[in-house]
């Protein structure tokens, strides 16, 4: 019969190696973290070993799809825009379990949001949607096993700015829209709805958010 | 009367490199993270792609990836790291993530029934870099036990538990092994940090 292994808080240090490649599971993460926390040689063990694990990363590159740039560059414009003074959307914004979801919308343009489960709150910003006549409004949506439930409504298109193109100078940005009731398995909807809104979507979404876990 | 204490230095776009590059962007300066994202795409989106085997859900990941260096390149901090192992990091967290979200895993499962991708692979990796030829250089002079052990791990993003079932060895081998290997391909790779 074989003796007992050790359990884990004899010897953490032995997991050094498998953290950095990301192979513990989230408890023995969890616990790895807090040893590092305390432990002298770790963090400089386990940096090294990051440092190691990037290189064989380098060796995978591949070029992404050219239109990944400017997904990610016309959500970044509209995320820096959503870096405003409102306190209430900063914290989501820097909120540690965030989540980014951000796709092309049918319409045109990029929806973006990024929301905090734990604070169920999330923040909506878009650019180079297509500018509503005064009749109809962009309305957001939470959609889950909570059923859909109205989410607020995104404010007028701003007109792209004038200047020189650049990422900041992409097409009209949306200010941001900050909502709460967010469920956890929540996906964030848009539709077109006549202005000032309605309670449940009248047409079909021009996008769906599903948030990473 | 105040001290007089040297301003901080700023970076500059020019020379910054990659890690001056993401503190401008932690300050907000999207062109600067534009230039980011010129630099780190190819290696993000390529590490992703080989741990999920899918160009699709590796473009979603890639983005979610990016985006989060954008959100938190305000908290990156270059005394413990330099950006690009730390871009790497998220983008292989994130990886991981995914391929053990089991709807994710089942998708990839289907479609690994109808779709032999390795092929596509291995015909990249041999058109692939000088920092590939390194790397598979180094990776030659490990142990087999060590090679496949960070090699599963990493690259197909099996947890440690899965790796020793895979290998058919116990769990401390496979920690240990890990490690050890680690070390030598650091050594071997002059990696520095």
């Amino acid at each position: 019969m074989r003796l007992p292994r050790f359990p884990l808080r004899r010897d953490p240090h032995v997991l050094a190696g498998a953290y950095a490649l990301d192979a513990l599971d989230a408890g023995e993460r969890a616990r790895f973290e807090r040893h590092l926390a305390s432990c002298r040689t770790c963090p400089g063990e386990v940096r090294g070993y990051a440092a190691t694990a990037a290189v064989l990363g380098l060796a995978a590159a591949a070029a992404p799809p050219p239109a990944l740039k400017g997904r990610v560059l016309d959500a970044v414009a509209a995320l820096g825009s959503a870096r405003s003074d409102d306190a209430a959307i900063a914290a989501v914004l820097s909120a540690p379990d965030a989540r980014i979801a951000s796709a092309a919308t049918s319409a045109g343009g990029t929806a973006t949001v990024v929301a905090s489960r734990h604070g169920g709150t999330m923040v909506f910003t878009s650019s180079g949607l297509p500018a509503l006549p005064p009749t109809h409004v962009y309305e957001l949506w939470f959609i889950g096993s909570a059923g859909v439930r109205p989410a607020g409504l995104v404010p007028p298109v701003r007109p792209a700015p004038a200047g020189p193109p650049g990422p900041a100078a992409r097409s009209g940005a949306t200010a941001p829209v900050l909502a709460s009731g967010l469920s956890a398995d929540d996906s964030v909807g848009v539709t077109v709805e006549p202005s000032g809104g309605t309670s449940a979507p009248t047409t079909t979404p021009i996008v769906v958010l599903s948030l990473p876990a | 009367m105040e001290p007089i204490r040297p301003a901080p230095r700023v970076p500059e776009r020019g020379d910054a490199g990659l890690d001056g590059l993401v503190t401008l962007a932690g300050w907000g300066d999207q062109a600067a993270f534009e230039a980011v994202y010129d630099r780190v795409a190819a290696p993000v989106f390529g590490l992703i792609r080989r741990v999920l085997r899918d160009s699709a859900q590796a473009e979603e990941v890639a983005q979610e990836t990016l985006l989060e260096v954008w959100r938190t390149a305000a908290r990156f901090d270059p005394a413990r790291g330099a950006a690009l192992a730390w871009i790497m990091t998220i983008a292989h967290r994130r990886a991981v993530d995914r391929v053990r979200s089991e709807a994710a895993a089942a998708a990839r499962e289907a479609r690994a029934a109808s779709a032999p991708v390795l092929a596509d692979q291995v015909a990249e990796a041999v058109e692939s870099s000088l920092e590939a030829e390194r790397v598979s250089r180094c990776l030659d002079g490990l142990t087999e036990l060590q090679r496949e052990s960070i090699t599963l791990a990493y690259y197909s993003g099996y947890s440690y538990p899965q790796v020793a079932s895979a290998l058919g060895v116990a769990l401390g081998t496979v920690k240990t092994r890990i490690r050890d290997g680690l070390k030598r391909l650091r050594d071997c790779l002059g990696v520095s940090w």
